[in-house]
């Protein structure tokens, strides 16, 4: 219907036809008896994928009135890369090697959306027409296989299938065969944890309904197990150390840390491992973020660091096999991303360098760490070689901030105290490889203590930024300076040092447990500790229409304006 | 010879103004011989030996003189019983005087070529002497002479001859790190953030090579000064490569083979270390184990390399040199840590280098006239120096 008219003529904007009459629209007949009265906005084909905004739904706010928005394109980014090849048909010879060249059947192809109506304050309750019978297709660029291992499950369960799409799915997979380039995440992305997306960018998917559980869970939920897993190792110095002695801390608080450690970490482990499974290409998206690649260490950190915190009624001298089984994925992690960031062309460290990096770095140190508190000798010293080299170089890159660096952020942010973590293992690491706490392993000590100190004094700069999860983070640094405070007390024991201990202990207990009544809350009571997880879902390529999509957002969602946005832009 | 300078403008289709970059691609043409138009346009017969010849040939003369330098270390009694020496001793010792003799030879051919073609063709030398790449292999016949000499079968490391001979390869080096380092972060259009590339690791490697074999003949002070002033550079080197400026990234796919020296220079750094603490330590261990990650990350990334493997040229002799050096260095390591891993790690690579040599001796046999560029490398600068001055 669109496609034959498009070659012909422009249609007029607005078309008012019963959705009954058009095929592949959603039409749900409401059982009350009570005919919506659909007003279909059939706006013309250019701008319909020009604008192509995904679900949008505008919602009259009279009673039975449903509005219908059925976009015969997909949402928003999938197919923005498409539109030009629809706008540009008539001289579009060349056109993206995805495209198939003749435009017609890639248009049929493409696949339908349908928008799910909403009834709006009928009764005061809030009706969502979710209909069973259509499954929600927005999702399946991002699940397994496209959404086929869903259906092949949902077919095992014996649950009848909803339409094949093959088509859809098959346009769908080119676009997302690939992940964006890194240069796409810098663009669309912004701030420290490049996870706020621009006003000219636009997601793939809906921004205003809420994703799968699955698909919001990222992989910085590691981080709560970094930094419940470094308290119990905090607790356990305390508890055991001679120097701090005088304190009489009981072995409880590791033992309850310890074991809270391990049922985070397999939860959080077992929830990431079905979103493995179910929603792969998220992981994929998630894998090429510049931020977000480095958590994909923390796992393996918080399993090294469980080793560590082990408490003594539970086992005292590991195998050294584990620290084979931790090293492994760690080692092939770095291969990969140091591999980059000497060769790979878009990821060159210049410009991919953020203090998230050091996550990659501390793998290094803390193995080194393990290894030599399991008695190994070759290994540690390896890791620990590497760790060093390129921390030397991701220190001086980070601290050059250069202007080609555009993730650092400008102000500041709690993922400077990564900067701390560093050094502070470093330290831990080279006195049990030597035996004793040596001049070179206090430099790197005195080098953590200071950049701790030039970010404490600035503390009050850190108020008023937005939670997320990777805060948790942020305070697994802290902890690892007092925890090598206290080993440096251990080695130089005097009132200073001491002090310096407990003080240093307290901060970071007291802000761990202020982080956990932050966590709660947002769980429990705001109920958004896990926001739509926008920086996996920008579009591969630019929304060509990025001025009229801020110029849309910040327009109201009443309808008046909608149709006044949409009589403005046809004049574009 | 104005009608040669327009062939060449034809030849080349390069704008006459030096740039860093139309170096990189005349390079790119000329170090894989693809420049078709090139060699349609001008045959070979043109262009002589000497104007085709460069600085990076030496990387043969690295090779062999390592290669060298392995078989002795290799066959010192030192080395752990168990593992080598049963394979060692059946080589016998004639083979590796052989081995001496062709790198020797090799290395003064190469030499004597190189002396001509300062006195022919002066400019090509001074226009080697400007490019990113090319300057930096200007240290290898020096590098080349103090392994040589390291590996000789003839004299004791504390002769009389061996010092003198160190005084004189030594001074070179010396001479230039004065005039390369300084232009890092002096001179405008070279300092280092624009000509950084993997080659410059030939710089430190020079001294590098030069503070190992002053602590083999006991001459400790100025091993450790040359040391210093290797590590220092290296660390400055290698902060710089891993950042990888945009214009650092001027080094054509051809010359890809040249990222490992990545990894020969740390282990060039860890035995000279070793000679000049005279014990494997901690920090000789770290360095070789740097090397040995480095190693893996690159052999992780056949694509890298993938472009450059097309088609035989004289950069593929850039695999055999840090290889020999990274199995010289396992070697020390092996025969200060004793046990399984060492000596299994010292076997592999020093199989993998030797093979690696003998494969690439055999390519050049075979592939004679594709090691000569068809084209001059710096042939663009020939043409600016020649409207300019």
């Amino acid at each position: 219907m669109e496609q034959t008219e498009l070659q012909v003529e422009i249609p007029s904007v607005l078309k008012q036809t019963s959705c009954q009459n058009i095929k592949d629209f959603d039409y749900v007949d409401y059982g009350n008896g009570n005919n919506p009265n659909p007003l279909e906005n059939a706006i013309s084909d250019k701008e319909s994928y020009g604008e192509s905004i995904a679900g949008s739904k505008i919602t009259k706010l009279e009673l039975q009135e449903v509005v219908i928005i059925s976009l015969p394109a997909s949402p928003s980014g999938l197919h923005i890369g498409q539109t030009k090849l629809v706008l540009h048909s008539e001289k579009c010879e060349n056109t993206d090697q995805n495209d198939t060249k003749n435009p017609y059947p890639q248009l049929a192809k493409q696949k339908k959306f349908h928008s799910q109506p909403i009834l709006v304050r009928e009764n005061g309750d809030r009706k969502v027409v979710h209909s069973e019978a259509i499954r929600d297709h927005r999702f399946d660029p991002f699940k397994t296989w496209s959404g086929r291992l869903e259906r092949q499950i949902s077919n095992l369960r014996g649950k009848p299938t909803q339409e094949p799409d093959i088509e859809a799915g098959a346009s769908q997979r080119e676009e997302i065969e690939e992940a964006p380039g890194v240069d796409r995440y810098f663009d669309a992305l912004e701030g420290p944890e490049l996870d706020t997306l621009r006003a000219t960018e636009v997601s793939v998917l809906p921004e205003d309904e809420k994703w799968p559980f699955l698909l919001r869970f990222p992989v910085n939920a590691f981080g709560i197990c970094l930094g419940v897993s470094s308290q119990a190792i905090l607790w356990k110095t305390l508890n055991t150390s001679p120097a701090m002695s005088f304190l009489h801390i009981s072995p409880m608080p590791n033992l309850i840390l310890w074991w809270a450690a391990l049922a985070l970490i397999l939860f959080v482990s077992f929830v990431y491992l079905l979103k493995i499974v179910f929603y792969f290409e998220a992981i994929k998206r998630e894998y090429h973020h510049p931020v977000r690649v480095n958590f994909f260490f923390a796992p393996w950190i918080a399993c090294m660091f469980m080793a560590l915190a082990v408490p003594p009624s539970i086992a005292v001298n590991l195998r050294p096999f584990i620290w084979y089984i931790l090293m492994t994925p760690i080692f092939i992690l770095e291969l990969k991303i140091y591999g980059q960031w000497m060769s790979g062309g878009q990821r060159r460290l210049s410009k991919v360098a953020n203090p998230s990096n050091h996550l990659s770095i501390v793998g290094n140190f803390v193995g080194a760490l393990l290894g030599a508190n399991m008695g190994l000798k070759e290994g540690p010293i390896f890791f620990f070689a590497v760790g060093l080299a390129h921390y030397i170089v991701l220190f001086v890159t980070l601290y050059q901030r250069l202007p080609t660096n555009a993730a650092l952020p400008k102000e500041l942010h709690p993922v400077f105290f990564l900067f701390v973590a560093a050094p502070s293992v470093a330290c831990m690491a080279w006195a049990k490889i030597q035996g004793d706490f040596d001049y070179a392993a206090r430099i790197p000590y005195f080098i953590a203590l200071f950049l701790y100190m030039s970010l404490a004094v600035r503390v009050n700069f850190f108020t008023g930024i937005r939670f997320s999860l990777a805060w948790w983070a942020y305070t697994f640094p802290m902890t690892g300076a007092s925890i090598a405070t206290i080993k440096y007390t251990m080695a130089v024991t005097n009132v200073v040092t001491r002090s310096l201990s407990v003080c240093l202990s307290a901060i970071s207990t007291f802000t761990v447990s202020t982080l956990l009544v932050y966590t709660i809350v947002h769980a429990f009571v705001l109920r958004d500790l896990f926001p739509n997880d926008i920086s996996i879902a920008i579009t591969r390529k630019k929304p060509k229409f990025s001025k009229m999509l801020s110029h849309f957002r910040s327009s109201s969602a009443d309808s008046k304006d909608f149709d006044s946005s949409i009589s403005k832009n046809s004049e574009i | 010879m104005a009608q040669n300078q327009r062939r060449f403008n034809v030849t080349n289709h390069q704008i006459p103004i030096p740039t860093l970059h139309q170096s990189t691609t005349n390079t790119t043409g000329t170090d894989t011989g693809t420049s078709t138009r090139a060699s349609k346009t001008a045959s070979s017969s043109d262009l002589s030996i000497l104007t085709r010849f460069h600085a990076g040939y030496f990387r043969i003369s690295l090779a062999l003189c390592s290669q060298a330098l392995l078989w002795k270390t290799l066959a010192e009694p030192t080395t752990d019983a168990r593992a080598l020496s049963s394979i060692v001793r059946t080589i016998p010792s004639f083979a590796f005087i052989l081995l001496w003799s062709i790198a020797l030879l090799t290395l003064l051919l190469l030499c004597l070529l190189y002396l001509v073609r300062c006195f022919l063709r002066f400019r090509s030398v001074r226009a080697e002497l400007a490019h990113h790449v090319g300057m930096n292999y200007l240290f290898a016949p020096w590098i080349s002479f103090l392994m040589l000499l390291q590996a000789t079968p003839f004299l004791q490391p504390d002769n009389r001859l061996c010092r003198i001979l160190w005084c004189a390869f030594s001074v070179p080096i010396v001479v230039l790190d004065v005039k390369i380092y300084g232009q890092w972060f002096t001179q405008g259009k070279r300092f280092l953030s624009m000509v950084a590339n993997p080659t410059s690791q030939i710089t430190v490697i020079g001294n590098l090579v030069g503070a190992h074999v002053a602590a083999q003949m006991g001459w400790k002070e100025s091993a450790v000064c040359m040391f210093s002033l290797g590590i220092t550079h290296y660390l400055v080197l290698f902060v710089t490569l891993y950042q990888r400026f945009l214009g650092s990234d001027s080094l054509p796919a051809m010359l890809r083979p040249v990222f490992f020296l990545f990894i020969a220079a740390p282990s060039t750094a860890s035995l000279a270390w070793d000679s000049i603490s005279s014990s494997f330590d901690t920090g000789c261990k770290m360095l070789f184990f740097l090397s040995l990650f480095l190693f893996a990350s690159l052999v992780s990334r056949p694509a890298l390399f993938k472009r450059s493997m097309r088609r035989f040229s004289v950069a593929w002799w850039a695999y055999s040199f840090p290889l020999t050096i990274l199995a010289l260095a396992a070697t020390e390591y092996a025969q200060d840590v004793k046990g399984v891993i060492p000596n299994v790690l010292m076997l592999v690579l020093s199989v993998l280098s030797v093979v690696v040599t003998l494969a690439l001796m055999v390519f050049t046999a075979l592939k004679t006239n594709d090691i000569l560029p068809h084209d001059d490398p710096f042939v663009c600068y020939n043409i600016a120096r020649g409207t300019t001055t």
